[in-house]
């Protein structure tokens, strides 16, 4: 299935890519360990790349990534348009603004909040060269989402979604897999409204999620939800944009962090931002 | 608006924001919830002009031109005008949006656009969270094309039914609307 080629493809990319960066977040001492076959300089490596990871985490939002939308263009794209009255969830009410004429409003202003921490994180877990897999099953949008994910260099998964793909995945598709760090859903829900296995699954192997919620989704086990329409293909287009820019933004700001760190000697260096 | 006020009012077991939200739509309102406000502003309507209690076109104008020009006296120097226009609320935004001014959805007239075909579907999108799917009439077939403008009469937003033994509705994810026919292309032409 194209999953399986998928993550295979990226099982082959991104090991070396793994010997030589190493999880910094664990700590500097595998860092070390692994970094002894690649790089030369093992201590001030080390020193440098930690303060490349910590100091977009000194400001709230590193990335400028207030500039990148506005309630205008939410209220343009129709992201407060929710499903009818009889069609809510009860546990996305808190979300709403209202309900008129039986067409429950998504509140907007909610949504700009949570928009912007989503996109927060979003940036922050590419920045540390976190593989991030777009899901969505809606077939009218899945084009778009897979063109998303192409253009940001991450990857996408709109097609049938096999029970063992994250669960079992080191028998599936071989020991040593990567799995995804962040699962962004454009969609929450299948086409017969019961929600993505997804969603749980991501729950279940402790990867963090983001998810667009309507009016008719679940937002319990995401753990950053956006409550908007995932309906109407402005709003979708919007979504994906936004995603993308974030993630080219948040690349780009590393590959420029190394740059000026590898450039000038450690230690002297302030990061500018 | 009353239906929406007594809809919210329904909400209020789950959150406590809507009152307040329910509170502000109703004190923005003129025009035709008169009965409701009276009681608090019965001495103040009397003295306004007939103009401010009639029609809300020009009274929405008036105080939108106020607010921007109390914003402007307070921020002093420094106003762009950009930023005082994205500074809408979302209230003030989706009271004014043309979804909620057009009411009840049932037998409006619509302009939608063509957007996909597939042989005889004709997907239209007007502007609502759904699009609608009508067939291609038999009179000019053949100039219903991708991006062609169409009338519609919308029927509702959105097709949704509740059936036996379910817990929440069943939708289609799709509006119903009447085709009633094309838009001149020489009419979009001179607009664009």
């Amino acid at each position: 299935m194209a999953a399986g080629v998928l993550t295979k493809g990226l099982c082959g990319f991104r090991q070396p890519r793994i010997v030589a960066a190493g999880y910094s977040c664990s700590g500097p001492l595998y860092a070390t360990a692994t970094a002894v076959k690649t790089l030369p300089l093992q201590t001030d490596s080390t020193a440098v790349t930690d303060k490349i990871q910590n100091l977009p985490l000194e400001t709230p939002d590193f990335f400028h990534l207030s500039e990148l939308f506005s309630l205008k263009d939410l209220f343009d794209a129709r992201v407060h348009l929710g499903h009818k009255k009889g069609c809510r969830h009860r546990l996305m009410e808190p979300y709403l603004f209202g309900s008129r004429l039986g067409q429950d409003i998504i509140d907007l202003d909610q949504t700009m909040a949570h928009l912007q921490s989503a996109l927060n994180f979003t940036a922050h877990i590419a920045y540390r060269g976190g593989i991030i897999l777009f899901v969505s099953r809606r077939r009218q949008f899945g084009h778009v989402v897979e063109s998303t994910a192409g253009d940001c260099g991450e990857y996408a998964h709109t097609r049938y979604w096999q029970g063992g793909l994250l669960t079992n995945a080191p028998i599936q598709y071989g020991s040593g897999v990567r799995l995804p760090d962040l699962i962004v859903f454009l969609s929450t829900l299948n086409n017969v409204f019961q929600q993505h296995v997804g969603v749980r699954d991501a729950a279940k192997m402790n990867i963090p999620t983001v998810g667009v919620v309507d009016s008719n989704c679940n937002p319990s086990l995401v753990t950053y939800p956006v409550p908007g329409n995932d309906d109407t293909p402005a709003a979708m287009e919007l979504y994906c944009r936004l995603f993308k820019m974030t993630i080219n933004r948040a690349k780009d700001k590393r590959r420029q962090m190394e740059l000026l760190q590898g450039l000038s000697p450690p230690g002297l260096t302030q990061g500018s931002s | 608006m009353a239906a929406l006020c007594k809809v919210v009012a329904g909400l209020r077991t789950g959150a406590c924001v809507f009152p307040k939200r329910a509170i502000d739509i109703c004190k923005s309102l003129y025009s035709t919830d008169s009965e409701e406000t009276s009681e608090g502003k019965a001495v103040e309507e009397t003295q306004k002009p007939a103009a401010d209690k009639v029609k809300s076109g020009f009274a929405a104008a008036y105080e939108q031109h106020t607010d921007l020009q109390q914003r402007q006296n307070q921020t002093g120097t420094t106003v762009r005008l950009g930023s005082t226009r994205n500074e809408k609320s979302f209230a003030s935004l989706l009271r004014n949006s043309p979804l909620m001014q057009m009411g009840p959805a049932k037998d409006k007239m619509v302009i939608g656009k063509i957007f996909h075909i597939i042989k005889d579907d004709l997907y239209i999108d007007f502007g609502a969270k759904f699009h609608c799917v009508c067939k291609r009439p038999t009179v000019d077939g053949e100039k219903y094309q991708r991006g062609s403008r169409v009338r519609l009469r919308l029927e509702d937003l959105e097709l949704t039914s509740r059936f036996l033994g379910a817990n929440t509705d069943t939708t289609l994810l799709e509006a119903d609307a009447f085709l009633l026919g094309l838009i001149e292309s020489k009419d979009a032409k001179t607009k664009e």
